[in-house]
């Protein structure tokens, strides 16, 4: 029952996010552009940190693709 | 391109900087020499030339700017139309007496978009006198093709002005955004209002800039495909858009119109602007910066419509 | 039917010219990436026996990303690893009844080469990206294709996410006839994700995803003596990121939060923020700090029990017991027109009291250092 209460708590809050948004338009996007505002700005980086969370702790914590190679224990 | 060019860049290093400014500065020649009407072998002059004779084969890149132009022209209800060129040489500058019909006629009938022959790869001018002219789009094309450009070579902190027509690439390096000082339509060495942008693009344009005077009246040097008469318009009009070719489509257009349904069309459009009629009363959006015109001239970006000078470049700090 | 306003029709047609037909990556990228992570050893009183030295890996990461044409591009990701050191074997109760390790006796030399390709088309509004993934160890080899695709609507302010990916792994353990160990095993993955991104105003925006996997076949590990694992398990996950750009200190805020639960009985929370700040405008120092907190696997056990039925599921996996983890980072980042180039150095410490739930020490708690430097050119 607890979990479902998280779930339903995290998209509600996301919806309330998503109800506030004003329209950015495509010129006011400059700072949105730079690279430190990406969801990744450092892709290799990333991959690599997926790779050791991925094979050293219980959960995925990324976006690899399932399995795909462990480098285990 | 026949106007003032100006980079301003800030980049790390004298080297970055050079580098951007040279990949701009060669994409500008770029597009003078293949879209001049002025220059023997470019695009434009075959093409014209070869009116009434062969269809001209044409890039990839000419045939996406016919369609944009084609989209203007349908969007515009006819008034955007890149063969209206042909109305020079019955209103030009040592004119002395008013056209008659029979002169406007002549030209309307050489006039037309519909008459334009596009088919895959190649375009035709049907009749012997029929122009094209690129001059209405490929400025503003060459300042976005210049903004991306800058950006791929890093630059995050820019401004090109390719005589009016402005692209912005980020902010000021201290992250204030850019003021751009919009030209008074009577005293252009002046500015009506301030603008500012991190972000898109600005075109200013106005009938103020060119004129023709006949018996004592100024005529416009916009006319109307359909009438082959100049038209009374706005005095003024800046537009801001996310690219340049846009934001100058969409001010040439209001400017081929009486001033109430110009302003009509920038209203319909929904993209900021600043309008200003022959009695110099401000319409628009971007109303809010109208300046004190006291204290007009500080800004540190002026247009000036389409008057020739030296390109001017600026240095990083 | 509502006509185009005529700043969306001409927006359209202009972006069709060549200049602008550009969503995809205009120039191409190569990064080159060298790594090194480095296990603490196990405290030599609580190994009751083999070797205490733990792993030290050594990584090189190679990425291609580079458009062909105007609406394609082609990645091309490579990495090896190498690796040495002892791993837990089982874990014994010691002689105060506290757990001791049973490394492996020698070190282990081994490494691991994962090679990638993907191809992303890019049409007005959307991408989508086909991927191959291929990973080769001694004993162990996986193959994955992936599908993904990008929708952005509403103004460009809103773009949806989903992808699909498979994964078919062989596990051949060696010396399986000398420790009585599996000679073959396979298992099957298969992963879907969808995810939403918005642009809140101009300086944030916000990243939402949800993702269930299921994994089938054998998923115990073959080297440690008694590790007996269901056969299935299904996570899922639920994600979110969020992205601030504060113009006063002249920084980015990052904070992902994720949440996690399987049919095993695992439960995570991940919460990682980041702080990029701009020092010049070429120079970024980027401190993070990440912490996770995960339950115990319902099938743990703090002490192999080697009285059970060989079929009775048990592990004693310091990865499946209840702990929680810190990892303190941080980046600094040069950045030039066609060069960018990354150090990183991460502190990672797990230990049974940082976790949400309480969970009984481990001798094979986890602590690292993993440091790197990446070279990323653009041409």
């Amino acid at each position: 029952m607890k979990r479902r209460w998280q779930c339903v708590a995290v998209i509600a809050a996301l919806a309330w996010t998503l109800s506030g948004c004003e329209t950015v338009r495509p010129w006011e996007r400059g700072t949105l552009a730079r690279p430190e505002m990406q969801l990744d700005p450092n892709v290799l980086l990333t991959d690599l940190y997926e790779q050791v969370y991925y094979s050293k702790e219980a959960s995925r914590t990324g976006t690899r693709p399932a399995g795909a190679g462990c480098g285990c224990n | 391109m026949g106007c003032p060019c100006e980079f301003r860049f800030h980049a790390e290093t004298e080297d970055a900087f050079l580098r951007a400014v040279e990949a701009c500065l060669r994409e500008t020649e770029r597009f003078e020499k293949k879209y001049s009407r002025y220059l023997p072998d470019s695009v434009t002059t075959t093409i014209n030339r070869s009116a009434g004779r062969t269809p001209v084969p044409i890039d990839r890149e000419t045939a996406s700017l016919l369609e944009y132009a084609a989209v203007c022209h349908e969007q515009s209800d006819g008034l955007f139309d890149i063969t209206s060129g042909v109305f020079r040489h019955v209103w030009h500058r040592r004119r002395k007496t008013l056209p008659s019909r029979r002169e406007r006629e002549a030209c309307i009938a050489r006039v037309g978009w519909n008459k334009v022959q596009r088919s895959e790869g190649s375009v035709y001018l049907p009749l012997i006198g029929m122009e094209l002219d690129f001059g209405g789009v490929v400025k503003e094309y060459a300042a976005d093709a210049a903004a991306l450009l800058a950006r791929n070579a890093g630059i995050r902190h820019g401004l090109i002005n390719l005589g009016g027509d402005i692209c912005i690439v980020g902010s000021q390096p201290d992250g204030r955004p850019w003021p751009i000082g919009i030209v008074h339509p009577l005293h252009n060495a002046s500015a009506i209002a301030t603008v500012t942008l991190v972000e898109g693009a600005l075109t200013t344009s106005g009938g103020y800039e060119r004129f023709v005077e006949i018996e004592g009246h100024r005529y416009s040097h916009l006319i109307d495909p359909r009438t082959g008469w100049p038209v009374e318009g706005l005095s003024s009009v800046s537009v801001v858009a996310d690219q340049a070719i846009v934001a100058g489509s969409i001010a040439s257009i209001a400017l081929l119109q009486r001033p109430a349904d110009g302003l009509d069309w920038l209203e319909r459009c929904g993209a900021p602007y600043l309008a200003i009629d022959p009695k110099l009363r401000c319409y628009g959006h971007l109303l809010d910066h109208v300046v004190d015109q006291e204290k007009n001239a500080k800004s540190s970006v002026l247009l000036k419509g389409n008057r020739c000078a030296p390109g001017e470049r600026s240095m990083p700090k | 039917m509502k006509r185009r306003s005529p700043l969306a029709a001409l927006t359209i047609s202009a972006m069709s010219l060549p200049a602008f037909a550009a969503t995809q990556p205009v120039e191409s990228t190569v990064s080159v990436g060298l790594s090194n992570y480095r296990e603490a050893d196990v405290p030599q009183h609580l190994v009751a026996g083999g070797d205490h030295r733990r792993y030290d890996i050594d990584i090189r990461q190679f990425r291609l990303l580079t458009p062909i044409g105007r609406k394609w591009s082609l990645g091309l990701d490579l990495s090896q690893e190498t690796m040495s050191g002892a791993s837990p074997w089982a874990t014994v109760a010691g002689p105060d009844g506290e757990p001791e390790l049973i490394m492996s006796g020698a070190t282990i030399d081994d490494s691991r080469t994962e090679a990638s390709v993907s191809a992303a088309h890019y049409g007005d509004d959307y991408s989508v990206a086909l991927g191959l993934t291929h990973s080769k160890e001694d004993d162990y080899e996986a193959i994955a294709p992936s599908l993904s695709g990008e929708w952005t609507f509403n103004d460009d302010l809103t773009t949806v996410s989903m992808g699909l990916s498979w994964s078919s792994d062989t596990i051949e353990p060696t010396d399986a006839a000398r420790f009585g160990r599996v000679t073959r095993e396979e298992k099957r993955s298969r992963s879907a994700s969808i995810g939403v991104s918005q642009i809140i105003d101009r300086s944030s925006a916000v990243y939402a995803g949800f993702s269930v996997t299921d994994h089938a076949g054998y998923l115990s590990d073959p080297y440690k003596l008694r590790d007996v694992r269901p056969d299935e398990r299904f996570e899922w996950a639920l994600g979110v990121r969020y992205r601030r750009f504060l113009d006063f200190p002249n920084a980015a805020v990052h904070v992902d939060y994720r949440y996690y639960d399987d049919d095993w009985g695992i439960e995570s929370h991940t919460l990682h923020t980041s702080w990029y700040q701009n020092v010049t405008a070429s120079f970024q120092v980027v401190p993070n700090v990440r912490y996770y907190s995960q339950s115990a696997a319902d099938f743990y056990r703090p002490v192999d029990d080697f009285t059970l039925a060989p079929d009775v599921e048990q592990s004693s996996d310091f990865r499946l017991s209840a702990y929680g983890a810190f990892t303190f980072g941080v980046k600094g980042v040069l950045q030039q027109p066609e060069w960018t180039v990354t150090i990183s150095a991460d502190r990672y410490l797990a230990d049974e009291k940082y976790g949400l739930s309480s969970g009984v020490p481990h001798p094979a708690q986890l602590a690292f250092t993993l440091a790197s430097v990446v070279f990323e050119v653009k041409f």
